[in-house]
């Protein structure tokens, strides 16, 4: 009984992958591949799972706006085929399909920089899978992305703040404390960041201080 | 000179383990059309010769005897599977070997395998029903329960986003069992029941354990008509196991049960009923096993080859007159058209159809997201 009972509702709606899930069927796929036996069982399984897929080869210098999801084919004969776009900032990411797992194939998907990857020959078992890891990953990055970049300017803040404590520490004789609350009393009634108020006061130092 | 060989297929389904008595209904339901077929006839005058085996409920004895089926006895199409992890077991071996396997049971989607023809409702054609009848006519709390394996977890998510859509929907539990579970576990959970008092029951239960589940259910003294058991697996073959005196009340969904009032449907069940003596009785899974034979031989008989590069594309497409209607196989998705019904259990042990459509709903196995206004379709799914 006690096994029976393990396990239980309130994983179920847990992780953002269920939220991928539950949009696929608004999904932009791009697909580029070779017109082939390969190539349509990828757009075919696209379809059974019910996204918006469109195949496109040659490939054009990059996906169409608002794509979601791109898989490219990465084949020995068609490593040279240039994916300039898949370096550029919010570039949807990008599904390499490959039939080599050679050191110079790996390279390409690595240069690519692809969040996933299914094999050839296309089956369609695990392509769903793939799709959701991918988006679910390149969702994860980016949310860590901006809490880097979050983290970063707060962390300039506190270096400049400390730098304009030093300051008026040198010039007014103030403590460190004493300092802070000085700079923040600006902030507030100038209705700005302490940052903006410490910032000033280091250009101004700065400029004073030039001979 | 015309080709007068016989034409091996395969049979695999258990008449031993924990879902024989299911299977086997499969297994006389294959039998039967093999016979209709080789009594008019045969395929162009070749006679259809099943090879059958037992593989005993287990995922192994599958693999293995669907192995020996296409490598050793030379047969290219198999008619068997019941429970999904058998279906996984065989599907490599008929992709590796290039043959069909038809499979004849509704099961959770999400899979579509290129050598698999599958004519068992998918959740858009059983669950999406089920929720709409049970939550409008018993109301919007549900106590799920069921077997401890995907099938049950895959139908309580969808039953779930149903039950959530509606104003004052609510999950009062849910509970999952071992294959194993005793009756004393049923009863623990029938008093639960009894304390939280839900709209209805949803049971995912299957194989043995659900004569355990209605038994406790009816020990308890609970009234049908005001709480019933739901079910997508309980059919007329559990109700004859079980006692329709236990069943009566209670509420299937499936495309086909064996009231359903048609020509067809009332020679083929008398056809059975003569063949086989103490046959277990017909069902939605044995119905799928029965006209994917005639899909088969028709498709055969149009491009004169089993082998699958022929076969396939003269199935994918082909329509048939079944005992619950006309239905097709879906070229894009290799699943059947079916015609989703709402049985209500008798006290003759079978089901007055309460709900039934009048069209076929198309399959779609990678339905996510389902919604009530998208797949019922108002219109064909009215009052039987």
């Amino acid at each position: 009984m006690n096994r029976g009972f393990e396990g239980g509702r309130a994983s179920r709606h847990q992780g953002g992958g269920v939220h991928v899930l539950q949009n696929i069927r608004t999904l932009r796929v791009c697909v580029f591949h070779p017109n082939n036996a390969d190539g349509d069982e990828l757009m075919r399984q696209l379809h059974r799972i019910g996204c918006l897929a469109q195949a496109f080869w040659p490939p054009p210098s990059a996906p169409p706006p608002e794509t979601d999801l791109v898989f490219i084919a990465l084949y020995p004969d068609l490593l040279h085929q240039d994916y300039a776009w898949c370096g550029e900032k919010d570039a949807p990411p990008v599904i390499a399909v490959v039939n080599y797992e050679s050191p110079i194939t790996i390279d390409k998907v690595l240069r690519v920089g692809a969040r996933g990857l299914i094999t050839a020959p296309v089956r369609s078992f695990g392509m769903l899978s793939s799709m959701v890891l991918a988006l679910e990953t390149v969702r994860e990055l980016k949310k860590s992305q901006s809490r880097v970049a979050r983290l970063e300017e707060k962390l300039k803040g506190a270096r400049t703040i400390s730098a304009a404590q030093n300051i008026l520490f040198m010039l007014r004789g103030v403590t460190r404390d004493e300092a802070y609350k000085l700079i923040r009393d600006q902030a507030m009634s100038k209705r700005v960041t302490v940052e903006e108020i410490a910032s000033a006061i280091v250009s101004a130092d700065a400029i004073l201080s030039q001979k | 000179m015309a080709d007068r060989n016989p034409i091996k297929v395969g049979i695999l389904f258990s008449e031993t383990g924990v879902t024989s008595a299911i299977e086997t209904s499969l297994l006389f339901g294959t039998l039967l059309a093999v016979e209709e077929v080789n009594e008019a006839g045969g395929i162009d005058g070749r006679e259809i010769v099943p090879v059958r085996y037992d593989p005993r409920s287990d995922s192994n004895e599958y693999r293995q005897l669907a192995e020996r089926l296409v490598s050793v006895d030379g047969v290219r199409v198999i008619f068997g599977c019941y429970m999904s992890s058998t279906r996984k077991a065989v599907i490599p071996v008929v992709e590796r070997w290039s043959s069909i396997l038809f499979y004849p049971t509704l099961y959770e989607g999400f899979e579509f395998s290129n050598n698999v023809i599958y004519t068992g409702a998918v959740p858009n054609q059983n669950s999406v029903q089920l929720a709409d009848y049970m939550t409008s006519v018993f109301g919007p709390r549900v106590y799920m329960i069921g077997s401890n394996y995907i099938y049950p977890r895959e139908s309580n998510r969808i039953m779930e986003d149903f039950v959530r859509e509606r104003t004052d929907g609510d999950i009062l539990g849910e509970r999952y069992l071992d294959f194993s579970a005793t009756e004393d576990d049923f009863k623990r959970i029938i008093t639960e029941v009894k304390i939280l008092q839900p709209d209805f029951i949803f049971s995912t239960v299957v194989g043995n354990a659900t004569r355990l589940l209605y038994r406790a259910y009816a020990d308890a003294g609970i009234d049908p008509a005001k709480m019933a058991i739901a079910s997508l697996t309980t059919t007329e073959v559990e109700i004859a196991q079980m006692g329709a005196d236990i069943c009566a009340g209670h509420i299937t969904s499936a495309p086909y049960f064996q009231s359903v009032d048609s020509e067809l449907n009332k020679r083929c069940v008398k056809n059975y009923f003569r063949r086989f003596d103490d046959a277990p009785p017909p069902n939605a899974c044995w119905e799928a096993a029965y006209f994917q034979v005639h899909l088969f031989a028709n498709a055969m008989r149009s491009c004169g080859s089993d082998e699958f590069d022929a076969l396939m594309p003269s199935l994918l497409g082909s329509q048939i007159l079944a005992p619950q209607g006309r239905v097709q196989l879906d070229p894009g998705n290799h699943h059947a058209w079916l015609y989703p019904r709402i049985g209500r259990a008798n006290a003759a042990g079978q089901f007055t159809i309460v709900r039934e459509s009048a069209q076929s709903v198309s399959p779609d196995p990678y339905l996510v997201k389902h919604s009530l206004e998208g797949e019922l379709r108002a219109p064909c799914f009215r009052r039987a």
